[in-house]
């Protein structure tokens, strides 16, 4: 009874608000814990020791939710042996549906047992394979912003007066610190491999030649090489495999990124080793055929090789299922449909050589199928014709690879480009 | 691209449609790969309604084949509407893989 300024409290008051006070407590320090910081095992393991403090738990598990195959999988456990938490992240997946995490998940509602034997959704089974005995749970989903992310236990707890509602709170914002942490370890990720690509693309740009221009006696060339993505899989390459020889290759690796990157790096270093020891174009792609015998998931690469005598003009190709060059005279296109086998690196082939005569103005243009493959945003090809159509009439311009670049740029104007875009252009000048 | 396996006169066909590209190469490689793992054989590749095949997807047949291959098992093309036959034919990969005109000539080759 308040008597003047005097005012009494009941006992029960005061706990009551000792409890409140203590609950705000446990969610201050929680929030400090989760805002320290965006490493997530760091945040979890933060987390979870202070959640096995507050409701004097045993032991504590994250279980987290695979949406790919709809199903729980332990992710941190904090057991007083830690080869029971290994046991329990490298063996034990659960159903939705399954446990009691399993209920949890599958409810989105938070769950205490206190007597798991007297409960049918308990499943026995993580205690049979780790040893562990549970006697009670506490289970609260763990729901972000983009819905279940997974589950909390705490196992054995001896605080059974512990506030469920305060526990959820803490979980809510817990949620809310894993799904930042996820985004930032993606954001750290995604930097750390836009970094690996820019090396990876200055390195595999260091395998083709230091300058796309040579000229050889009469013979000029002159290539184009843009990757779609950081790394392409398309190649190209120069060497002099004898006296006034001038051996050109053009490829193009099956599929693109690092893999397709890291095969051509392959292929060219094998190429600069093999196209200076053999001296005709077949004899070089047979044996490449050999050496890219077992490429991992059935990589391949189509490839022309030739080798032209820069004062004669005599040229010697051949084919291994790359889309034919087209020879340039002064009144003609002609597309070079030379005998070819199939890309390199699938089958035992023999690859036959062509011997060619080029006269005096002749150009040969070669190119991947990155060129005509190009789409536009209804979804058509150039296709190989229309781009020999284009070329037909544009002939006799002096630099035909940037006329098709920007041709390929119109055509497929507002997509993405899909495909490398490799050219070379080879005249041929004097009948000397 | 969507993929479904069927069964006629006993043998087992793997039914595509749309584009075979570097999106869709990975979940066709699951598919084919499990059942040249397998052992099924012959598998025959339904490409009546395949729109475009890049070469990730081609690499994934040739895959396919070495798997085949590997324990003499037949991996047969089917059914290849003429701009996807031209592909194979263009890059000379109608003399790597056993291509038939139809379902039915596939499976009574």
């Amino acid at each position: 009874m308040a008597n003047g300024s005097e005012i009494t409290i009941s006992v029960e008051y005061l706990r009551g608000t000792e409890k409140k006070i203590e609950a705000l407590k446990a969610l201050i320090d929680m929030s400090a814990l989760i805002s320290s910081t965006l490493d997530l095992d760091e945040l979890m393991q933060l987390v979870m020791e202070k959640a096995k403090h507050e409701l004097q738990a045993e032991a504590c598990s994250i279980l987290f939710y695979n949406k790919e195959i709809d199903k729980l999988e332990f992710e941190v456990a904090l057991c007083k042996e830690e080869a029971t938490s290994d046991l329990l992240k490298q063996k034990i997946i659960l159903d939705m549906g399954q446990g009691i995490a399993g209920w949890v998940a599958r409810n989105m509602e938070p769950l205490i047992v206190n007597d798991v034997r007297a409960d049918e959704r308990f499943f026995d089974q993580v205690d049979k394979q780790t040893g562990f005995i549970t006697e009670s749970i506490v289970a609260v989903p763990l729901i972000g912003r983009c819905g279940l992310i997974g589950v909390v236990e705490l196992l054995n707890h001896k605080r059974k007066e512990y506030d469920l509602e305060l526990f959820q709170i803490l979980c809510k914002q817990f949620a809310i610190a894993i799904e930042n942490a996820l985004q930032h370890k993606e954001l750290v990720e995604k930097e750390r491999l836009r970094h690996e690509l820019e090396i990876a693309a200055a390195l595999q740009k260091s395998f083709l030649p230091e300058s796309p221009f040579l000229k050889k006696n009469n013979v000029t060339i002159n290539a184009v090489n843009i990757s779609a993505a950081k790394v392409g899989g398309d190649l190209y390459d120069f060497i002099e495999p004898a006296e006034n020889m001038l051996g050109v290759i053009i490829g193009d690796v099956s599929g693109k990124g690092v893999s397709g990157a890291i095969y051509m790096s392959k292929i060219i270093s094998d190429f600069k080793y093999v196209g200076i020891s053999v001296n005709s174009p077949a004899g070089v792609l047979n044996r490449l055929n050999t050496l890219l015998a077992h490429a991992p998931h059935g990589m391949f690469v189509t490839v022309i090789y030739m080798i032209i005598d820069t004062i004669t003009g005599r040229l010697r190709v051949s084919v291994a299922g790359h889309p034919p060059f087209l020879l340039l005279t002064k009144d003609n296109v002609k597309v070079m449909d030379v005998v070819s086998g199939p890309p390199l690196g699938i089958l035992p082939a023999e690859y036959p050589d062509t011997v060619l005569q080029l006269d005096a103005g002749d150009r040969l243009f070669l190119f991947t199928d990155g060129v005509f493959e190009a789409k536009n945003k209804k979804g058509e090809r150039i296709g190989y014709e229309r781009l020999v159509e284009f070329v037909r009439m544009h002939g006799n311009a002096s630099s035909l690879s940037d006329l098709v670049i920007n041709y390929v740029n119109d055509f497929s104007k507002d997509t993405e480009m899909a495909d490398d875009l490799t050219m070379v252009e080879i005249a041929f000048a004097n009948n000397a | 691209m969507t993929i479904i396996l069927i069964e006629k006169y006993g043998k087992k066909i793997l039914e595509l449609s749309g584009e075979i590209d570097m999106n869709a190469s990975p979940v066709l490689r699951k598919e084919l790969m499990t059942l040249v793992k397998k052992g099924v054989t012959p598998l025959v590749i339904d490409f009546n309604n395949v729109s475009y095949i890049d070469s990730s997807g081609i690499a994934t047949f040739v895959e396919g084949l070495k798997g085949m291959m590997a324990f003499g098992g037949k991996l047969k093309l089917a059914a290849l509407p003429s701009a996807v036959k031209e592909i194979f034919s263009f890059s000379k990969l109608d003399r790597v893989f056993e291509i038939y005109g139809s379902i039915d000539d596939a499976i009574n080759s």
